[in-house]
């Protein structure tokens, strides 16, 4: 059998094959570095952002608020706390001793409400201490608040949606669910609101 | 309904100082039978032991609150009759509600004085 005719090649010659080669390089090259210019100037605003963050968690001072200024603030509520608790006792166990007094007797009676009445004016001075210790806490409330909003505004912080951990979402749900919103502003004497409810009742 | 001042009466507070308070108050409103619990479940298992011709409970308290102890004591026949009175610094119009539907008898907001406390009293055993 007769092999038919090789077809006329169009293969490129080595000339040009090396030329490819050579334009393909130069091309490669000028977007690599393109390339390398930009990563580089990101990689850049990304270490300059990190520093600007550690700078500004170095200014929260976090450790310090942490060990410091939140355990002083408890520390001074656990105490007005007890103070208050102190002179309310002292209070009702005078006004307790008064009201079971025979009061047959007037001038014994007088000298016992005398010094019942004298306990409780004495008492009343935990007010003073209370108004000082409320007012140091205050200060490290707005102190902490100061330094976390400064924080904030630095990092351009965005609140994740929700509870911040399961034990908040579980106790926010209780609250919900049981009703529980705490005291009210103002107080209940202040806007009437026992007048209301009794509205409610009528 | 004629006040029996002789009754026994269920104070139920998470703080002392309010359930000495509270007893102050009621006796000088002519009540000497007072007991006293620190929470719902406290009271719970009290009021099994022991039949009280009122109670007078806070509403924010653990584990169990005053709300969820009026609904099982409304919940509960031999309990669904005993007035329930709420003292509490719960003043939202919807704890109000809330306690109403689940059967409150009546509602004191803290603080409250003596005079309150009486009245509350009255209209419940005059109801």
């Amino acid at each position: 059998m007769k092999r038919p005719a090789a077809k006329q090649s169009a293969a490129p010659s080595l000339t040009d094959v090396v030329r490819l080669a050579e334009i393909s390089a130069a091309a490669s090259q000028a977007f690599s570095q393109l390339l390398d210019s930009t990563i580089v100037r990101e990689m850049r605003d990304i270490a300059a952002h990190i520093a600007a963050t550690k700078r500004e968690i170095g200014r929260l001072q976090a450790n310090d608020i942490k060990n410091v200024h939140i355990p002083a603030a408890g520390n001074e509520l656990k105490a007005v706390t007890q103070s208050t608790e102190a002179a309310t006792n002292t209070i009702l166990a005078c006004a307790e001793a008064v009201m079971a007094t025979d009061a047959s007797n007037p001038a014994r009676y007088k000298a016992l409400v005398d010094e019942k009445m004298l306990q409780i004016i004495e008492a009343c001075a935990f007010q003073d201490m209370t108004g000082q210790r409320v007012s140091k806490v205050v200060e490290t409330l707005q102190h902490i608040e100061a330094r976390v909003a400064s924080f904030a505004a630095a990092v351009r912080a965005q609140d994740a949606p929700g509870p911040a951990s399961e034990a908040e979402r579980e106790r926010a749900e209780r609250r919900r669910r049981l009703h529980i919103h705490g005291p009210q502003d103002g107080g209940a004497a202040k806007d009437g609101r026992q007048t209301e409810i009794d509205k409610m009742f009528d | 309904m004629a006040i029996d001042h002789a009754m026994p009466v269920l104070v139920v507070d998470d703080y002392s100082t309010m359930i000495r308070i509270i007893r102050n108050l009621l006796r000088q409103l002519g009540f000497e039978n007072v007991d006293d619990a620190s929470d719902g479940s406290a009271a719970l298992t009290k009021m099994r032991n022991r039949r009280y011709g009122l109670v007078i409970s806070d509403w924010n308290m653990e584990p169990m609150t005053g709300y969820e102890l009026l609904k099982q004591v409304r919940a509960a026949p031999e309990f669904s009759r005993t007035p329930f009175i709420m003292v509490t610094a719960e003043a939202k119009t919807e704890n109000v509600i809330a306690a109403k539907k689940a059967g409150v008898n009546n509602y004191i907001v803290k603080p409250f004085n003596a005079q309150t406390l009486k009245t509350k009293i009255e209209t419940v055993f005059a109801a």
